[in-house]
Parts: structure tokens; C-alpha cells; sequence
């Protein structure tokens, strides 16, 4: 769901008149109206001088709790690829208990933590791994 | 109250444009699926 302190009159323009040329269809999900930044003061990313949400974004499990979360100035957009990587990382890890190394992608080798693993990381693990 | 990774996500009710009509939407009713919330400055902004 997207959110942002515009009201939902301008959310039904912008979709119409822009966001339908670039997806078709346009956006699938909930665009949120966040009257006053109410929604953002309560995620720490409501700039009450500017009067706008920042680009924030946060990653909610099923059960409801906030697992990752990132907070841009307004000049730099995110990135999905990195999103979509993070997300499958966490289902992967409440599913199966191992853990991600850093640089890790869907398919790549994960890590079972453990006292036997304490220690040993360097043997399976390797910096050039991060990129 | 403080936001933190680990801890549940404020939960919060509001109005929204969905597939062309104006909705109301709440977090909590999104319980049992992974979520992405997205602040953004403004529509329209370049970005």
C-alpha cells in the first residue's frame, strides 16, 4: 500500500492521468490519503516543516510486525529489486530457520546458525559473497 | 510510541483510491499476509 499526505482526489487523477501509462491498469494496491501526516508520525517519517511523508518503506509480516524498514530523502527513489530480494528473505527464513548471509539472492546458500557454526563462517563465506 | 523493527507496526485506519473507488483501509485487516508500506513525498513528484 502506498501512502502520502495528498487526498484522494488527487490519488484518482494521478492514477488516471499518469500512473495508467506507466502500469497498466494502474497501481493494484490501496493508494493512502495521510491527512495532516498522522499515519507518517506514527512511522517516524512525517517532515512537519515540509509537510510531507519521506520516502519510507517497511517490510510487515503476517503476524503484523515490522521486520525491515527504509527511509530515503525525497531526491533518491528505492529499489524494488532489493525490496523483492528482502521480502524473500525473511519468508525463506520463517520458514526454514536458516539465516541469510550478506549479498545473499533467492537460490543462493544460506546459513544453518548453530554453535557448530560459530567460528566457522570464513569457511563457508566469503566477502566477495556481499556483491 | 516508538517504531522498531522486531515490534509490531502501528496499527492505524484511513481512507484510500482503490480500483477506482474511495475505501477505507486498516492494517490490522491485513493480518495473515506479507505487506509493503510505502510513504512517498507526493503524487506527481518525479521520483
Amino acid at each position: 500500500m502506498s501512502v502520502s499526505v495528498d487526498s484522494n482526489f488527487s490519488h484518482k487523477i494521478w492514477q488516471e492521468t499518469e500512473l495508467s501509462k506507466m502500469v497498466e491498469g494502474g497501481v493494484p494496491f490501496p493508494m493512502i490519503t495521510d491527512a495532516g501526516g498522522r499515519i507518517g508520525s506514527l512511522y517516524g517519517v512525517y517532515d512537519q516543516e515540509a509537510g510531507v511523508d519521506v520516502r519510507g518503506r517497511f517490510i510487515i509480516d503476517p503476524e503484523g510486525i515490522v521486520q525491515a524498514m527504509e527511509v530515503l530523502t525525497p531526491p533518491v527513489g528505492r529499489n524494488v529489486s532489493e525490496l523483492i530480494r528482502q521480502v524473500k528473505a525473511y519468508q525463506h527464513h520463517q520458514k526454514t530457520g536458516e539465516v541469510m548471509p550478506s549479498g545473499w539472492q533467492p537460490g543462493k546458500p544460506t546459513l544453518k546458525p548453530g554453535p557448530g557454526l560459530a567460528g566457522k563462517v570464513w569457511e563457508v563465506w566469503k566477502p566477495d559473497k556481499a556483491f | 510510541m516508538c517504531l522498531m523493527v522486531g515490534k509490531p507496526a502501528p496499527d492505524f485506519e484511513a481512507s484510500a483510491y482503490i480500483d477506482g473507488d474511495f475505501k477505507k483501509v486498516k492494517l490490522s485487516d491485513h493480518k495473515g499476509k506479507w505487506l509493503v508500506l510505502c510513504f512517498y513525498p507526493g503524487d506527481f513528484t518525479y521520483v
